[in-house]
């Protein structure tokens, strides 16, 4: 499947991947400060493990750490 | 990282365990002031919060970060900011929670500093703060209005040395939809998580009895993971909460308040309160007995007209002391002499204890409050933050207690 991450095409395997095994896919540094908004809507961290992500979704990681907003 | 760590053992391994690039077992000190990014786009990546990394110093810092984490994992939080000055901390917290017509509930017992802060700064910015009795729940609930966005207050007061009660006050703002914040520098979270008592955010001033040695100067402001954002009053930290979920409040309070008004931590710093945070719990213990033996010789002493200690039996909020910090006290202590000359006489007479304006230092201090911390207050305002003119604050060090009590008397001995 074909998902936009952070703006960037990236191809990631199977058909759906959660949100907790995408992180951990990528390599998504400091998983636990990470915010995670799927198609514009930004996730409970409680969500992380039953929401699916699939072909053409859009997935955005935000830390809040950098300095703009 | 074990979230199941005691206190002592997240205190030396949370936030940072051994360097990866060298197996240094402390923490490095990234004295730099950018990043340098391969790419123009990598660095756009991490400006604009996409990808982990630091850009500049001001903003975050390695060193720091590890210091942030660390208090982080220590108050069972989601995030820190660290901060030049426990005030910077308050001040920032305040800022990100309130703007123009906006309104604060307050302990009238709190740290002379925050008092400024809350009347001559924040009021001149168009917030207005209700200072009410710390024991007064009721007084807390009546002063809460629409324009209300948070209450305020010490878990100690200092000098007051009255006992927040916590639970109590953590209800009466989540039924106003407000958060509690509190600042715990003289518990510190060794002496109590005040997230398990309700608090949303918690303050430091680090310089105190994290740092332990009075070397250096520093604060900072923990979301300990309580409040509800999403639904906050203040239309700041809402706005965050569309982007930044549950962290809303830390995210506001880095990228819109600190990142520019600049008051951030000097990477040495946050070195010096890594190191104090690896002994925090056996020095706070020690503080503590050292305080409460002091407490009672001073009980004894017929030229002393009022001790006023925490753990000490017989304190009004004993029972808040039981629960909330397990009966233990802290280190700070108040005596009342009878006037401010024999106050200044007993001070000018201790060879040992320094006079100084710090506290939670290895070392004891005393101050006489009224004319320093508190001097451009009203005898009103004084005695509603339990200050008098013949009153020493004595923040007990932890020397061998018998050497303290030995200079505290031979002091008190030049006194008819």
């Amino acid at each position: 499947m074909e998902i936009t991450i952070n703006g960037d095409k990236a191809t990631v395997d199977g058909v759906k991947i959660s949100v907790s095994d995408l992180l951990k896919a990528r390599n998504v540094d400091m998983p636990d400060m990470v915010s995670v908004e799927v198609n514009g809507t930004i996730l409970e961290r409680s969500e992380f493990d039953s929401t699916q992500v699939g072909d053409g979704d859009e997935v955005e990681f935000l830390y809040f750490m950098g300095g703009g907003r | 990282m074990s979230s199941q760590w005691s206190f002592n053992t997240k205190a030396i391994h949370s936030g940072f365990d051994r360097d990866p690039a060298t197996g240094a077992t402390s923490v490095p000190i990234y004295q730099t002031a950018s990043f340098s990014y391969p790419t123009a786009g990598a660095l756009a990546d991490v400006f604009a919060g996409r990808k982990y990394g630091h850009v500049y110093s001001r903003i975050s810092n390695p060193t720091v970060s590890a210091l942030e984490a660390r208090y982080t994992a220590l108050e069972s939080g989601i995030g820190a900011i660290a901060l030049a000055s426990g005030m910077a901390a308050i001040s920032a917290a305040l800022e990100a929670l309130c703007e123009v017509g906006d309104h604060l509930v307050a302990s009238s017992g709190l740290f002379g500093g925050t008092l400024h802060l809350l009347k001559e700064v924040l009021s001149r910015r168009g917030i207005t703060t209700t200072l009410v009795d710390l024991s007064d729940i009721d007084a807390f609930k009546s002063a809460i209005t629409p324009a209300t966005k948070a209450i305020v207050v010490e878990v100690i007061g200092n000098p007051k040395l009255d006992v927040a009660d916590l639970k109590s006050l953590a209800a009466v703002c989540h039924d106003n939809g407000i958060p509690l914040v509190v600042d715990n520098t003289l518990t510190t979270s060794f002496l109590i998580n005040a997230k398990q008592w309700g608090a949303d955010i918690v303050v430091n001033c680090l310089g105190k009895f994290v740092a332990g040695n009075g070397n250096t100067i520093g604060g900072i402001v923990v979301d300990t993971g309580n409040f509800d954002w999403a639904n906050s009053r203040s239309p700041l930290i809402k706005e965050f909460s569309v982007k930044f979920g549950k962290f809303a409040f830390v995210a506001a309070t880095r990228k819109h308040v600190v990142v520019n008004t600049g008051a951030c931590m000097a990477p040495f710093n946050a070195y010096l309160f890594m190191m104090g945070l690896e002994s925090l719990g056996i020095r706070v213990e020690r503080h503590c007995d050292n305080a409460l033996a002091l407490a009672l010789y001073f009980q004894n002493q017929s030229k002393i007209t009022e001790v006023r200690y925490p753990g000490l039996p017989g304190h009004q909020q004993m029972a808040l002391v039981q629960d909330q910090f397990d009966g233990r006290g802290g280190a700070l202590l108040t005596i009342r002499l009878g006037s401010k000359d024999r106050a200044y006489r007993v001070m000018n007479a201790l060879k040992m204890v320094s006079i100084a304006a710090n506290l939670g230092d290895a070392k004891t201090l005393g101050i006489h409050v009224a004319s320093t911390i508190y001097r451009d207050f009203t005898d009103e305002e004084r005695h509603a933050a339990g200050v008098y003119d013949d009153l020493i604050r004595i923040s007990v060090g932890i020397e061998a207690v018998q050497d303290i009590i030995a200079d505290f008397e031979q002091a008190l001995s030049g006194l008819e």
